[in-house]
């Protein structure tokens, strides 16, 4: 399905935004500049990543239970520049380049007092109906969620922390450390950033899987020391490929393509007392070997967005001991938010991720 | 009445030929290796998994193929000790540890031995089990009981252990809202080491009205009968019960509704535990649960928990007593395993005595 883009900008607009205003129907137009309140931070967008959950959205108009109801601004992976401070904000100065990390939450509830704010019931997150998204010339966000980015930090890195969280947070959540071994399902850019990040705390071996030869291909230049090419839904079968190749089982799975037969094969495949990190959202209703897994004693760890992670992805990419770089195959202007877009749907020309640019040319 | 010297002399054991057919035989009296203990067994227990061995000749993946000494829920008194054991002194009365790891591999060295692939675990197929006169086991297997510890407690720490496993891996701790499914043996264990670590509510569910009676009485905060196979309605019907939504779901009926009830009603970043087993393949709310961040977790029996159990006992923390229903001698066994089996005894543990 194809988009319609009303508008592609002619010079003049203040705050060019893009809107999804129902499914399949994305639109530039010209919004408010917003001014920042109490605590925030007016930003001039600079990058913006798309995620498939962003092209979902625009496909479908809804991710499970959330369900676009109003048109909404696109974009929650983003970097931008400080031009406005709302009052309170102390530690931001005018001209500050920031990563944003995209969700708010209540700071009150339970979750969010006990530092588990990614499940609070009240988050308010970029681009997840009905709250509005960056993708814009200008946007404001709490002081306290941007992240103030050293010098040698570009911004198209800033963008990419926020993928990069989400892989952070999965790798904590399963426990990777010095010499795991680590099979990563799935080599789309949430497979990539869990490799990297796997990698970059001390993982010993990281097999990455997928149903593409091409993904694997580029998995394997930017380190996956091993690679496995999913051709059937025997999970048992390819439990024992993944042994032969690592040469043993998987200390831990993180399942990054939310495909049933990939889940039964985290399952299968990691040894005894083990974890698989669920990663990619598929069905709602999977079917797995749950005996399988609770008599050996496989942990099944979901994970929702991330937390307290953000920091740690900014000091990974700072001190190079992450790469994020290659991950960026395409970009695109604001104005040509329609075809970034598509190119991100079709993965056209090994579309990794793809970045928007949200300045003024 | 046998006499004492016809016991002595003699290893009379409950041996599951094959299924549904167990008999009483003599066995030659083992003789305790190095770092053994000879027992002269004192009570045991009859758990789910003896009566499937008994009924289908096989439970899980394991399947009885020689004959094989049946029980695993034990205690005993030594009567000998094998070269190299210092912690144990003749007459020492003591609880069994029924599975012995290989202590070389992986899993042992990191202190999960309950994983070990080479574990000796009695009465699974092939090692032999421990309803019989006699019997030799690894010695720091064995746990001392205190004087005011009885055997038939003593033969209770096996399922407690399970309970006590369980708990830790759901992290049940103080001020945790816990529900278990199932008011069997397990369930009702494991609700009173939850109340023991300081859960401040625990809810409890099953199909049959004695057991959650039995289970009020014994200190359920809240009983939940479950009624349908609607699974957000249960779920519902258990919120509302409780104060507020389980951190923590202890799944020991092995149902799988049940475990499908307890991701649904699990608070967001809580834990779904698995004791008991269900189907080998089970449709579950998988974005659910991992969008909410509630873990789903399973227990291979227990490692490192004998002591605990052992103290809860040994402390008054924990009476297992009241769960004893049903006492027989060990040449009635036949007869305590369809007891175990039939829903209309209302047996909740049954004990059976090797001693007399």
């Amino acid at each position: 399905m194809s988009g319609r883009v009303a508008g592609s900008g002619t010079g003049s607009e203040t705050n060019l935004t893009a809107v999804l205003y129902e499914k399949g129907d994305i639109r530039l137009e010209d919004r408010d500049v917003p001014k920042p309140a109490d605590g925030e931070v007016q930003l001039a967008m600079q990058c913006v990543g798309i995620c498939g959950s962003d092209v979902h959205y625009w496909q479908n108009g809804r991710i499970g239970d959330f369900v676009l109801r109003a048109p909404m601004v696109l974009g929650h992976e983003a970097s931008g520049i400080v031009t406005a401070l709302g009052k309170d904000v102390e530690h931001l100065s005018i001209g500050d380049r920031v990563a944003i990390e995209p969700g708010v939450p209540c700071r009150r509830c339970r979750f969010c007092k006990s530092g588990r704010y990614n499940l609070c019931p009240d988050m308010q997150f970029c681009a997840t109906p009905p709250v509005n998204g960056s993708l814009a010339r200008y946007y404001c966000h709490a002081a306290d969620f941007c992240y103030k980015l050293p010098s040698h930090v570009t911004l198209e890195e800033g963008a990419l922390l926020e993928p990069l969280s989400v892989g952070v947070h999965a790798c904590k959540r399963a426990g990777v450390t010095v010499g795991s071994q680590v099979l990563v399902c799935g080599a789309g850019p949430i497979g990539m950033v869990c490799m990297l990040v796997a990698k970059a705390m001390g993982a010993a071996t990281v097999c990455i899987t997928d149903i593409a030869a091409n993904r694997l291909e580029v998995a394997k230049q930017l380190g996956a020391t091993s690679t496995l090419l999913v051709t059937s839904r025997d999970s048992t079968a390819l439990a024992r490929e993944v042994q032969d190749i690592i040469g043993d089982q998987p200390d831990i799975t993180i399942e990054c393509s939310g495909a049933e037969s990939s889940i039964q094969l985290g399952i299968r495949a990691t040894r005894s007392g083990g974890c698989l990190v669920l990663v990619g959202l598929g069905p709602s209703e999977v079917t797995l070997p749950v005996v399988d897994a609770a008599t050996r004693e496989v942990d099944i760890r979901g994970i929702f967005r991330y937390a307290n992670c953000y920091p740690t992805a900014l000091a990974m990419v700072a001190s190079g001991a992450v790469d994020v770089k290659p991950l960026v195959t395409h970009r695109y202007t604001l104005e040509d938010t329609h075809t970034a877009f598509e190119t991100t749907r079709t993965m056209a020309g090994g579309a990794i991720k793809v970045v928007i640019n949200c300045t003024k040319k | 009445m046998t006499t004492v010297s016809e016991m002595n002399n003699c290893n009379l054991s409950a041996v599951l030929h094959s299924k549904q057919d167990l008999r009483i035989d003599e066995t030659p009296i083992p003789e305790p290796n190095e770092n053994e203990v000879q027992l002269a067994i004192g009570s045991v227990g009859i758990c789910g998994s003896d009566l499937k061995y008994w009924m289908y000749g096989k439970c899980g993946r394991h399947v009885l193929v020689n004959p094989m000494v049946i029980g695993h829920e034990a205690s005993g008194t030594v009567t000998k000790l094998g070269s190299g054991v210092k912690n144990m002194k003749l007459g020492d009365r003591v609880a069994i540890e029924p599975g012995v790891p290989c202590r070389l591999c992986r899993v042992c060295k990191e202190g999960r031995y309950n994983l070990c692939p080479d574990i000796k675990f009695c009465a699974t197929p092939p090692v032999d089990g421990n309803l019989g006169r006699y019997y030799t086991h690894a010695a720091d297997f064995c746990w001392k009981l205190p004087d005011h510890v009885s055997l038939d407690e003593g033969a209770m720490l096996e399922p407690l252990a399970v309970c006590v496993y369980g708990c830790q891996r759901g992290a049940v701790s103080v001020g945790s809202s816990v529900l278990v499914c199932g008011a069997g043996p397990v369930g009702i264990m494991t609700m009173l080491v939850a109340k023991t670590l300081g859960a401040s509510e625990v809810c409890i569910t099953d199909i049959d009205d004695n057991r959650l009676t039995f289970a009020k009485k014994l200190g359920a905060s809240y009983t939940v009968k479950v009624t349908t196979d609607d699974c957000q309605q249960l779920a519902s019907d258990i919120r509302n019960a409780m104060t507020s939504a389980p951190d923590v779901t202890l799944e020991c009926s092995g149902s799988d509704q049940s475990l499908k009830t307890g991701i649904l009603v699990t608070k967001s970043g809580g834990c779904v535990v698995l004791i008991g087993r269900g189907s080998l393949e089970v449709t579950i709310p998988i974005v659910n649960a991992a969008t909410r961040e509630v873990d789903i977790k399973g227990v291979f029996r227990y490692a490192n928990c004998y002591p605990k159990a052992l103290a809860m006992v040994a402390s008054g923390q924990i009476d297992v007593k009241p769960l004893i229903t049903h006492h027989f001698d060990l040449k009635e066994s036949l007869k305590a395993f369809e007891t175990a089996s039939n829903r209309d005894s209302s047996a909740i543990k049954v004990m059976i005595h090797c001693n007399q």
